[in-house]
């Protein structure tokens, strides 16, 4: 079956070393940012382009094997093999979040074994949602933003501070609305993740730019597919997506680390990190963030009675511990729930299987 | 013969097989070879055998299924596996249940509501543990042939304990096995534990709701039902014709696409 709703010309994105390359000529620098939570507006206000680093996919992962356990998963490898192979050579710094056990052995790694040639900032979250984790990644914040003043040998003031916030916020809304728009747009669920993922590294204004585009696209009222919610990390191999609008699925809401949980909230408060910390711990629950199975549970739910989604995919690479850690509770909590779903694990480093294909297709005629 | 009104063709790793059913879902034709490497050309010989055995030159309405079901280029449709053999269980069996497909390539439970609709399945689909090759290398190695290996392994009045599921670490316990003194007899019937714990694993993540059905080429071998009663307490049922589950399927779902509902068993 040929997806049927690409009827509007796609805009264009640039490629990320042609960005890294102006911004550097513009005087800027570059940051690597491995997954997942980070505050991008801070790095925007020292004048810092993030890009960041979901594995990425097909690399030669081998150079990762001597330093890293063989259960470690394709995108922290990935990202170490990337970097020992020169691909982050574009990058000035590189920014670390803890977001789970191999990610926060990545940072180990890198600081007392591999010493690339950029400076390594680790960035630690925490595991709990209560004030007590606000004000500790506030402060967080205000570590990094020190580390961040040593680097780039300026500090900005606080009300620059506060305006690149305050921008990020807008475009942050801007995202939350291609999300919400999504069902209408004329756009294939694989044109909806190449677009949207751009906010991975597109300087602000581009982004801003490119979500008000989409947004203004004619909206269409496609024929019937079977909706679907999309849970997991991050949609790689991108294959996969390829095969939900073949097989006439569509995923109308997404679960997705990388998407769906960083449609970040404004933050409130006046102080600038405190705000970015609210911003940060407001978005939906995350099992990087140690967010309780239940809530995790009632968003999936909400997201598909909102939406009238039929089913949950987990689309999860291989030797994620967070994600599944809390799989089998969330599925048999689904399954209470009368929604059904179905796992599809995979490597960034593999084509998407025939199995994991025959997977899916028997998944979508069940719940059709 | 005539008053053929629908087909099914099931393109799977070890055999490849053509059922066609009459008004009523009844199976009335059937064809079963082993499955070729050049499988485009096998399904177009085995169509031209169905015209020839049927009378219907057209061979239509047609489904596949399969892991080769992309591959038949005069499908109407294609329908997954999953789908076809709860299709095909229903109408055989008239119920519901939790259904084992044991299939050259991969095995399967699928979990069926009083309707036969599929309410939940697992898929074994990344190892050979659990699935028709297991048996079939292993019984290579033994040099026992693929047709009595249940018998033999019934036969067996002790019971070799096979450590590994996995195929290759398997040949390689059996060998050992042997180099110390142990029978043939009780290393199959170790085996077909071994095989059987794995499918119970499966069933333990959907659910096991009864009666519980096995189908695929590997119902056929009467240790593996008599092991998986007796692993779960259930009494195993196995359809008619358990081989060509999918292709029945496949070709029931090709007569409702006409607009004709199967009837009972």
């Amino acid at each position: 079956m040929q997806p049927d709703v690409n009827v509007a010309p796609l805009p264009s994105i640039p490629r990320r070393r042609d960005l890294a390359r102006a911004h550097h000529e513009r005087g800027g620098l570059v940051a690597a940012v491995l997954p997942i939570h980070y505050p991008r507006a801070l790095l925007r206000a020292f004048g810092i382009l993030p890009m960041e680093v979901w594995g990425p996919p097909n690399v030669d992962a081998a150079r990762a094997a001597s330093r890293l356990q063989p259960y470690v998963c394709s995108i922290v490898r990935n990202a170490l093999s990337f970097l020992e192979s020169g691909g982050l050579q574009i990058a000035d710094l590189l920014i670390v979040p803890h977001a789970c056990d191999s990610l926060q052995g990545l940072g180990s790694v890198l600081l007392d074994f591999v010493h690339p040639a950029q400076p390594v900032l680790p960035l630690y979250l925490p595991r709990n949602p209560a004030p007590e984790g606000t004000a500790f990644l506030a402060d967080e914040f205000r570590a990094l933003h020190q580390r961040l003043a040593e680097v780039t040998q300026r500090t900005p003031s606080e009300s620059e501070l506060m305006q690149a916030i305050l921008d990020e916020e807008v475009a942050d809304d801007l995202l939350r609305r291609v999300h919400e728009q999504r069902p209408t747009l004329p756009l294939t669920t694989f044109d909806f993740y190449h677009l949207v993922r751009a906010r991975e590294f597109l300087p602000l204004d581009s982004f801003v730019s490119l979500a008000r585009a989409i947004l203004a696209m004619p909206a269409v009222k496609s024929p019937p597919k079977i909706p679907i919610v999309l849970s997991g990390i991050v949609p790689e191999p991108m294959d996969m997506l390829r095969a939900v609008d073949e097989l006439g699925a569509s995923v109308i809401a997404d679960d997705l680390a990388c998407c769906g949980r960083r449609l970040y909230p404004a933050g409130r408060s006046r102080d600038p990190f405190m705000r970015l910390a609210e911003s940060l711990l407001g978005g939906s629950p995350d099992s990087t963030r140690g967010s309780p199975i239940q809530d995790r549970l009632d968003h999936l739910l909400g997201l598909a009675h909102s939406t009238g989604s039929r089913g949950v995919v987990f689309h999860d690479v291989k030797f994620c511990e967070p994600e599944l850690f809390d799989l089998p509770v969330l599925r048999r909590g689904l399954r209470d729930a009368g929604l059904p779903s179905i796992t599809v694990e995979v490597d960034l480093n593999d084509a998407v299987s025939h199995q994991a294909r025959t997977r899916l297709e028997a998944f979508l005629e069940m719940i059709a | 013969m005539t008053g053929i009104r629908a087909w099914g063709i099931d393109v799977g790793s070890s055999t490849t097989k053509i059922v066609g059913v009459e008004a009523g879902g009844t199976m009335c034709l059937h064809l079963l070879e082993d499955s070729e490497p050049r499988a485009e050309e096998q399904i177009v010989r085995m169509l031209q055998r169905a015209a020839a055995a049927s009378g219907d030159q057209r061979v239509r309405p047609l489904v596949a299924t399969g892991y080769g079901r992309k591959l038949v280029q005069q499908a109407d449709r294609v329908v997954t596996e999953i789908t076809c053999h709860a299709r095909g269980a229903y109408r055989a069996l008239g119920h519901g249940g939790t259904l084992v497909d044991v299939g050259g390539q991969d095995s399967k439970v699928i979990k069926l509501g009083p309707q036969g609709e599929v309410l939940d399945f697992a898929m074994n689909d990344k190892c050979a543990a659990g699935t028709g090759r297991f048996l079939e290398n292993t019984c290579r190695r033994l040099g026992v042939d693929l047709e009595r290996l249940g018998e033999v392994a019934l036969a067996a009045r002790d019971e070799a304990t096979l450590s590994s599921t996995c195929t290759v670490f398997a040949e390689s316990e059996i060998v050992s096995l042997l180099a110390h003194g142990v029978g043939v007899e009780p290393i199959l019937k170790g085996l077909h534990r071994a095989l059987v714990q794995r499918l119970v694993a499966m069933i333990h993540t959907v659910g096991l709701t009864p009666p519980l059905m096995l189908s695929g080429g590997v119902a056929r071998n009467p240790a593996v039902a008599r092991l998986l009663e007796a692993e779960t307490g259930e009494t195993v049922v196995v359809p008619p014709h358990p081989q060509l589950l999918g292709a029945f399927g496949a070709a029931l779902v090709a007569l409702e696409s006409v607009g004709e509902r199967p009837g009972k068993p």
